[in-house]
């Protein structure tokens, strides 16, 4: 009994001695935590001053740049797997997804749009999900007989679908004929001849498409309602669905008469906006597509984990495909927009200020560095960064985010619907490894194998970090930017062993390769990673 | 119920009677290559003892990448299924058998039974490196280090570095086989029927294993490590067994892909192999052995098949039938016929038992 | 009328069978003790009401509503607080945070701010400090004001007194005292005294069935009822 009562009176505070002791205990928790920490820094600083030339800046900024990437993939593992214990291993796809997406809407604004016509019919029908649950109750069938209805409506509403959406005008690029390659297309852009394609027109009757489109999207409405255990409340037909189902169908039409002179004001606007507007748009796409995971797929696999991983295995997979079946094998690259892209007189820009000078490269403390790379992409890293870190620390959201990280039922029985705030986790972190992906784009270039990369060097961030820690992922990808650009640049000046004359150079495939073996160390010293909390 | 005493007071006559399926499969996989040659090719007997061109030739050459790949995902069903050691980085286990043996014969010209040896060493003392951050680590902590273990292999083995050795990104070429009963090119008929050998062999060990006293400790490990641990047994041994048979197994399975193919590619090395294994683990059923190797071939006839049908767009119909397999058949072939067929819940619900609530799997109290 | 209703109630906790027929009423405004032995069911009884293990079978009625099959978030929504035992507080939040994100509408918490700390005095000198940091005294009381901040008809309380020592065990329950005149209370209590202390109504609950159930009055002079199910007290 005595320690309950002694507890509550050491909070009051009498003197600074009960302080340093606080500090001391601290201390000798944390003192592997501390000397892991010392020992890291202490490697960066030898390493960075045994450069012998003067580009230890740039190899800082380079490292930077490489973590700010790597952040923004790594920010979203930890949120997602920080509050729903789902490691995602699909989310170095949706970083390539992002980049390809982005890509586009840069590149290919007009293939976008065309795209967007039947999707938004597709969607149309969902709006309307309460009629389709009404007519399901009708249905009279049950058990067996019930299920393979429903998935048969969804097959042949998705079969109809398939065959209705390739009646619809597309202008898209050609892999294999090389004037309409991705890799020319930006080369165009960079010179400013790229213009719309000349706009397609339906296959068949434009009112066959249409229609089909919308009987496809509704079979398959209609198919998951039918699965659905019948009595749940099924909500009323309001003006609001019926003007979200009509309006879908206005837009998707509407877009489809205006496109011509949206495409002609797209192509018109500077690079620079488009490349902010390609941002946006990839950043929506991916955060949908993420939420629509989540809901479809990782929701019905909560109790069993093991399962949830396999399936997110399969869905990088699948979308590993999805892209070398749409974008093809080869890789390209994204033009760098105009702001970053100057050359020419006044460049390369002189000093701090040099970064605003709109000069593609800047001389800062005698390296010189790209404004794109080291500038604006460490730049959008911090925003995140310190965006991130207010919507955990001061709104709502983020409180609940906080706590369900602990104890997810107990926020639930506080009344909160904790499965909708995994679905808007899961988005946000899809979203922010699509703005990864749109901001490599330019600078690293777009391939198949671009999402496995980054996975890795994020698995390294996230488990040095510690896995659950949201600032421990920043500092984690901080170390793995750092760490690999020293190597990078010990490969190319070549590290003395003693005894051997000719110094060792690691090649820079082994770069990786160096960033895990201290992922390793770091775990078996540390398993719960620099910041990470010990086991509850 | 296959205690060891029981086999030896039943007699060979009763094991012949138990064993009927398996030694009629075996029957039947040896007669498949006459059978494909008279009936398809046309051609008599001889041709598939004169190893000619054909059907026949070409479809045991399918087969025997099936049983490489059953070999190799038995292993990993030992590991995953059986004990429930969440590992990553199995692909590994394989690729030191084939990059090891091959690197063996060509630039060492090792006679073959000494490469063997070297390679099965060489596999047991990596499963001890798995095996040695088998304390620290736990659940997906463990699987990031296993795997991160593995992506540095990877990444080494087709580095400009090795590349004397290794051949970098192309993979390792040139392998000369050691001896004539090892040439897939001009004895493909042997060599067959050595790989189905190997592949009963090492299926008829694993149900041994998995029945024996030990093995039943492997299946408490999975259930309930605390448990395993109060009743006296020093699980970190036997997790560290079950990594070495595995290994070993996996690094078998990696020798004989090294002879069969003429190319060793990094990708044997990379995640995806891993997944592969996981795959078929998961397509034949998890945990039940037989499933391994059920899944094998299911997996390698239908990548097979949809390549030839759809080409490019293959890979995403195989994606999207993991996902779909995942989602409604969890237990896979196996599995959900043993459930179906013999109804035996307790299986069923050990399975599902793994697979809810965490990996601890422990009884929950009413409180 | 009764407020909170159970009809034979059956709960799965993945396949062992943990209730197998729990009966309760929870009569408006008053403090029910839902008693039996460590293992009966009584946790899960109360897991069962806020749907965190739904019922298989059997009926949960909340203020005339079926909540059967109600998804826990919209149970809790309806009025009903819960203490968890081992309490629950987030150790990540401050213990201004921990009432926080009790609000069902924003604000509450300010309007309630006044009963809470009449309550817990102790909060209010707490109030910046992380939860991780407040002795296991002050995260018990927490946990229930916590539970105070929404409009709440009904609290399920799991083991307030657990770990505490007499002289907090007082003022927990002068608290529940005090807020069951507005709030009916569900308790579970493994410490009789406190529970024959707090309670007008008991239920006992053996290997996961109702057993017996009364008035706490008649109880107290059972002596045998109490040493059958509830072991020497």
């Amino acid at each position: 009994m005595s320690t309950e009562t002694s507890e509550l009176t050491t909070q009051t505070p009498d003197s600074g001695s009960s302080k340093n002791r606080e500090r001391a205990e601290w201390l000798q928790e944390n003192r592997v935590r501390v000397t892991v920490l010392a020992v890291l820094i202490f490697v960066f600083v030898v390493a960075l001053l045994g450069l012998d030339r003067d580009d230890w800046f740039s190899t800082i900024m380079q490292g930077l740049s490489v973590g700010a990437l790597t952040f923004l993939v790594v920010s979203g593992l930890s949120l997602i797997f920080g509050l729903m214990d789902v490691f995602n291993l699909a989310h170095g796809e949706f970083f390539m997804l992002g980049a390809y997406l982005g890509w586009t809407a840069y590149t290919r604004a007009d293939t976008l749009i065309d795209v967007a016509i039947p999707m938004l019919l597709l969607g149309a029908p969902f709006a309307l999900m309460p009629l389709w649950r009404r007519i399901a109750a009708m249905v009279t069938l049950a058990g067996r007989a019930r299920k393979t209805s429903a998935i048969g409506a969804i097959v042949v509403g998705a079969l109809t679908a398939f065959f209705t959406i390739t009646r619809f005008p597309l202008v898209i690029w050609d892999a294999e004929n090389f004037a309409m390659t991705p890799t020319n297309m930006t080369v165009q852009i960079d010179l400013g001849t790229l213009a719309p394609l000349p706009a397609e027109s339906f296959s068949g009757p434009a009112i066959v498409a249409i229609l089909g489109v919308l009987l496809g999207g509704a079979l398959i409405a209609f198919g998951f309602s039918v699965l659905r255990k019948p009595g749940m409340e099924s909500g009323a037909i309001d003006m609001k669905r019926l003007a979200t189902f009509g309006g879908l169908i206005v837009a998707a039409l509407v877009l489809h008469l205006i496109k011509e002179p949206v495409n002609e004001w797209i192509f018109g606007l500077s690079t620079t906006w488009r490349f902010f507007l390609s941002m946006g748009v990839s950043v929506v796409l991916v955060a949908a597509l993420g939420a629509l995971v989540e809901v479809v797929l990782i929701r019905p696999l909560y109790d069993r984990p093991i399962y949830q991983l396999m399936i997110t295995l399969g869905i990088g997979f699948i979308l590993i495909e999805l892209v070398r079946e749409v974008w093809g094998r080869p890789e390209f690259t994204m033009a760098r927009p105009a702001a970053f892209a100057g050359t020419g007189e006044g460049c390369p820009g002189q000093g701090l200020g040099g970064f605003f000078s709109g000069c593609s490269t800047v001389e800062v403390f005698g390296g010189r560095l790209r404004v794109y790379n080291e500038g604006f992409v460490v730049l959008v890293g911090i925003v995140v960064l310190v965006g991130v870190m207010l919507l955990l620390k001061r709104t709502r959201l983020g409180m609940v985010i906080r706590a369900g990280v602990e104890h997810p039922e107990m926020v639930e029985a506080l009344g909160i619907n904790v499965r909708r705030v995994f679905t808007m986790v899961f988005a946000l972190g899809s979203g922010l490894a699509a703005l990864g992906g749109v901001l490599a784009a330019p600078s690293i270039g777009l391939s198949s194998g671009m999402g496995a990369v980054f996975l890795l060097g994020s698995i390294v961030a996230l488990a040095v970090g510690g896995l659950t820690s949201f600032p421990g992922a920043a500092v984690g990808a901080l170390v793995v930017g750092l760490l690999q650009q020293i190597i990078i640049r010990y490969g190319q000046v070549g590290i003395p062993i003693p005894f051997v004359e000719e110094p060792f150079k690691p090649s820079p495939t082994v770069v990786p390769a160096a960033s895990i073996v201290v992922m390793v160390i770091i775990l078996l010293v540390l398993p719960t990673g620099l910041l990470g909390r010990s086991e509850k | 119920m296959t205690s060891t005493t029981l086999d030896q007071s039943a007699g060979l006559g009763d094991w012949l009677r138990r064993r009927r399926g398996l030694l009629a499969s075996f029957a039947l996989l040896v007669a498949f290559p006459f059978v494909i040659s008279i009936i398809v090719d046309g051609q008599g007997l001889a041709a598939v003892v004169n190893n000619d061109l054909g059907n026949a030739r070409f479809l045991q050459g399918l087969a025997i990448e099936v049983f490489i790949l059953g070999i190799y995902a038995i292993s990993y069903d030992l590991i995953l299924g059986v004990t429930g050691i969440l590992s990553f980085g199995h692909a590994m286990f394989f690729a030191v058998g084939a990059y090891g043996f091959g690197i063996l014969l060509k630039t060492f010209e090792l006679a073959w039974p000494v490469a063997v040896l070297v390679v099965v060493i060489a596999a047991i003392i990596q499963a001890f490196l798995f095996a040695l951050v088998l304390p620290r680590v736990h659940g997906i902590t463990y699987a990031l280090v296993t795997l991160g273990f593995a992506s540095v292999f990877w990444i080494v083995i087709q580095s400009s570095d090795l590349a004397d050795y290794a051949g970098a990104e192309i993979g390792l070429q040139g392998v000369e086989s050691p001896a004539w009963f090892l040439d897939t090119t001009n004895e493909r008929f042997i060599f067959y029927l050595l790989c189905l050998g190997i592949f009963f062999g090492i299926y008829v060990l694993y149900q041994r294993i998995v029945d024996s006293p030990a093995g039943r400790v492997f299946v408490a490990i999975r259930e309930n490590e605390d448990r395993a641990l109060m009743l006296g047994y020093n699980t970190f041994w036997f997790k560290t067994l079950v990594l070495v048979i595995a290994s070993i197994t996996a690094a078998l399975a990696g020798m004989i892909h090294t002879m069969h193919q003429p190319i060793v590619t990094p990708n044997v090395a990379g995640l995806f192999w891993t997944v592969t294994a996981l795959l078929v683990i998961l397509i034949g059923g998890m945990g039940t052995i037989t499933g391994a190797l059920i899944g094998a071939a299911v997996y390698r006839l239908l990548e097979y098949y949809l390549d030839r049908w759809f080409g490019g767009a293959s890979g995403l119909l195989i994606g999207a039938a993991y996902v779909l397999l995942v989602l409604y058949v969890p237990f896979g072939i196996v599995g959900t016929w043993r459930a179906r067929a013999v109804r035996i819940k307790q299986g069923r619900d050990r399975l599902l038992r793994l697979f809810t609530g965490g990996d601890d799997g422990r009884t929950p109290a009413r409180e | 009328m009764s407020l909170l209703s159970l009809r034979d109630v059956h709960t799965f906790i993945e396949q062992f069978h943990i209730l197998e027929g729990v009966s309760v009423e929870v009569p408006q405004g008053s403090i029910v003790a839902l008693l039996g032995r460590n293992g009966a069911g009584k946790t899960t009884t109360l897991r069962t009401v806020l749907g965190l293990n739904p019922a298989s079978s059997g009926t949960v009625t909340f203020d005339g509503l079926d909540i059967t099959e109600q998804k826990s978030f919209d149970i809790a929504g309806m009025g009903i607080g819960y203490v968890p035992e081992n309490r629950q507080i987030f150790a990540e939040l401050s213990v201004e945070e921990n009432l926080r994100i009790a609000e069902r509408k924003k604000g509450e918490l300010e309007e309630k701010e006044e009963m809470i700390f009449g309550l817990f005095p102790d909060l209010k000198r707490l109030i910046r400090l992380p939860g991780t940091n407040l002795s296991g005294g002050q995260q018990q009381m927490l946990a229930v004001a916590r539970a105070l901040v929404a409009d709440n008809r009904l609290l399920l309380i799991d083991e307030p007194s657990e770990g505490l020592a007499p002289v907090l065990i007082e003022q927990m329950m002068d608290a529940i005292r005090t807020l069951s005149e507005h709030t009916t209370v569900l308790l579970v209590e493994q410490n009789f005294i406190v529970a024959s202390r707090l309670a007008q109504h008991y239920v006992i609950i053996e290997e996961g069935r109702t057993v017996k159930a009364g008035e706490m009055a008649d109880l107290v002079d059972d002596d045998e009822t109490i040493k059958r199910y509830l072991g020497a007290a």
